[in-house]
């Protein structure tokens, strides 16, 4: 009886020092999603966890659904370090909530790097597309596009997030200023949600007897909502602008239903931010890297809808 | 009776539908473009998916039991009948679908809630973060596009009026005819005005409370149906807190969250009249903040009156005190 206690008892410390040694041969990173149940942020969760386990054999990741929490992705961090983990990957809810508890784990000693919403900090690395640049090109091309005495709806992300507030700016900056002819006849928050932006759409085509010439809207997912609302009330051809390059968005833009996005790329997000938290755990220093938000139209979708296929997302 | 007593009478029974009669003359003096056929075609077709969760509401809150699962099971019952249009092309075979889903789930959380005595409350928070967790792992959290014919649910019309309509009206009538007219809606009546009576009287508690759970499951399943086709996409975060508006239109409608009242047709009122009243801010142009704030304070009166109109019932209806007088 006690020959197999010990038998059992050398097995399992043999077990943990292996599997403690194999383990510790691997560089073990947190990624912190947002919100999983928010389809951007799945997408750039699924690419991260392709590009570690495809393109980096020294680390692992584990994915943490943050779930619209600042608490909760709070306690993702602690756990991150009491787990003793090397390194987390955030995509931010908030900057300034999510800020202390990822700068109280870079103090225990992990690297902390953002990933599509920045926190600026010198000893954090940070991976983002400008809110500002993505809606400005959109905004360059309707300048030319939509008619003059336009009537025009525009769809915001939720409140106080950076990104919905800065390509609201750059409309603001870009076209309404220099458009003084159009005439916004419904602004509302949509929550970066299609079924709510849809609501919003069929009331404001009662409003405005059927007169809306383009969508405006911050994310496609939005732009999709209130496009649905349109073709049921057949508006005919509007001019409808996003952000993100969804799988979505790109069929719309082929079928011509849809004007423009700007491709907010998880592939090019996920890769940029693997390596550089990859570079700060050999010891590069902490980056901002900012990647390109190219312009989407009818001229060159396929390319995107080629890109989407082989992610498996159409 | 008193013309105070026979106006309170009247104001209790009917008092819903004076508020609803008013906020659209209030709606339509307000704006010109609310009383039209388009605009009205509209709001029917905006709570359509809200008023179907709400009659399962019903039924369970008059039962005295409630259901905060049902925005979950909306998504993964509805993700479930996407995905089963994509595989198939049966259109029959994705409704049969979505609406066994919501059975299922459903069933479960009544299982659960009458055989291990759980609060309802806890049983179906739990199937509201297991029913989520399964949907946005069966999608990996991606929405499913290119779903062909199956918005013909959610976008089709029959005749001038939008399907969803039409699925609305089929599942308001049933709840109707359940509640007046079967005895398994007088048993709910029963269980959640005085449960214990109600056992007295060899009513089958547990058997009530299950039943209420699957015809719930069948209406949230459908409800996932038509919010997929409605949205012309297969979306796993859809219906999130969903159950809270449609519990709003059944409290607004005079279901007592003390159970034991309640009516199909109160929950349709109670429907439109959130309908309504969103539909006549976004008119007007009302912000979206403002808007929360006008929903909150329709939610607290509805309440007040909800309490109040039940004081004033118990003193209308005690019987007079006669006074023994001595010769």
């Amino acid at each position: 009886m006690f020959k197999s206690v010990k038998l059992v008892a050398v097995l399992l410390a043999a077990t943990m020092f292996f599997g403690t040694a194999v383990a510790g041969e691997k560089y073990k990173m947190a990624y912190i999603a947002r919100a999983q149940g928010d389809s951007f942020a799945a997408w750039l969760a699924n690419a991260i966890k392709e590009e570690v386990e495809k393109n980096y054999p020294d680390m692992e990741v584990t994915v943490f659904d943050g779930q619209s929490n600042n608490e909760t992705i709070g306690s993702h961090m602690e756990n991150a370090v009491v787990n003793k983990f090397d390194a987390i990957l955030l995509q931010p809810f908030d900057t300034e909530a999510n800020r202390y508890p990822l700068l109280q784990a870079v103090e225990a000693g992990l690297v902390g790097a953002c990933v599509n919403v920045q926190i600026d900090d010198p000893r954090l690395g940070n991976v983002d597309a400008n809110p500002y640049d993505q809606a400005a090109v959109n905004a360059r091309a309707a300048i030319d596009q939509i008619p003059q005495n336009a009537n025009v709806v525009v769809l915001l992300g939720p409140a106080g997030n950076p990104h919905a507030l800065g390509r609201r700016e750059a409309w603001e900056d870009i076209f309404f200023k220099n458009r003084p002819d159009v005439t916004i006849v419904g602004e509302q928050i949509a929550n970066w949600n299609k079924d709510e932006a849809m609501r919003y759409m069929e009331d404001w085509i009662q409003a405005s007897g059927g007169k809306i010439d383009a969508i405006i809207a911050m994310n496609d997912n939005m732009c999709a909502g209130a496009l649905e609302a349109a073709k049921d009330a057949k508006l005919g051809k509007l001019f409808a602008y996003g952000v993100d390059g969804t799988a979505e968005a790109c069929l719309l833009i082929k079928d011509g239903d849809m004007t423009s996005t700007s491709l907010q790329s998880a592939y090019d997000l996920a890769e940029a931010s693997v390596k550089l938290v990859h570079d700060m755990l050999k010891g590069g220093e902490a980056k901002v890297i900012m990647i390109d938000c190219p312009l989407i139209t009818k001229d060159n979708v396929d390319q995107y809808i080629e890109m989407h296929q082989r992610a498996g997302a159409l | 009776m008193s013309s105070g007593e026979k106006f309170f009478r009247f104001m209790n029974s009917y008092s819903i539908y004076v508020i609803l009669v008013v906020l659209m003359i209030a709606c339509s003096l307000a704006s010109p473009n609310f009383l039209t056929v388009q605009n009205l075609t509209n709001v029917s077709r905006q709570i359509s998916i809200t008023t179907i969760i709400a009659m399962a509401e019903t039924i369970l809150i008059i039962a005295g039991m409630i259901d905060l699962a049902a925005g979950a099971v909306l998504a993964l019952a509805g993700v479930l009948s996407v995905a089963t249009y994509v595989a198939t092309g049966s259109l029959i075979l994705a409704l049969a679908v979505g609406a066994v889903v919501g059975v299922c789930c459903n069933s479960l959380s009544g299982l659960v809630v009458v055989k291990f005595k759980t609060p309802p409350f806890i049983a179906t928070l739990a199937m509201q973060t297991a029913a989520r967790g399964a949907a946005l792992s069966y999608t990996g959290g991606q929405n499913i596009y290119r779903i062909g014919q199956y918005t013909i649910f959610g976008q089709g019309y029959i005749g001038p009026i939008p399907t969803p309509v039409i699925f609305m009206m089929a599942v308001v009538v049933l709840t109707w005819y359940i509640l007046r007219h079967t005895r398994f809606g007088r048993h709910l009546y029963a269980v959640g005005g005085n449960e214990d009576a109600a056992r007295a009287s060899g009513v089958g508690i547990g058997h009530t409370k299950f039943i209420a759970y699957a015809v719930s499951g069948v209406f949230v399943g459908l409800a996932g149906v038509l919010y997929m086709s409605r949205n012309n996409a297969g979306l796993p975060n859809a219906g999130a807190g969903l159950e809270f508006d449609a519990m709003t239109a059944a409290i607004i409608g005079g279901t007592s969250f003390s159970g034991g009242v309640g009516t199909a047709m109160g929950t349709l009122a109670g429907g439109f009249i959130m309908g309504f009243l969103n539909n006549g801010m976004n008119l007007l142009g009302v912000h979206a903040y403002t808007q929360q704030i006008v929903r909150g304070a329709i939610i607290v009166l509805a309440v007040i009156w909800d309490v109040y109109s039940k004081q004033r019932r118990v003193s209308v209806d005690k019987p007079v005190e006669v006074k023994s007088t001595q010769a």
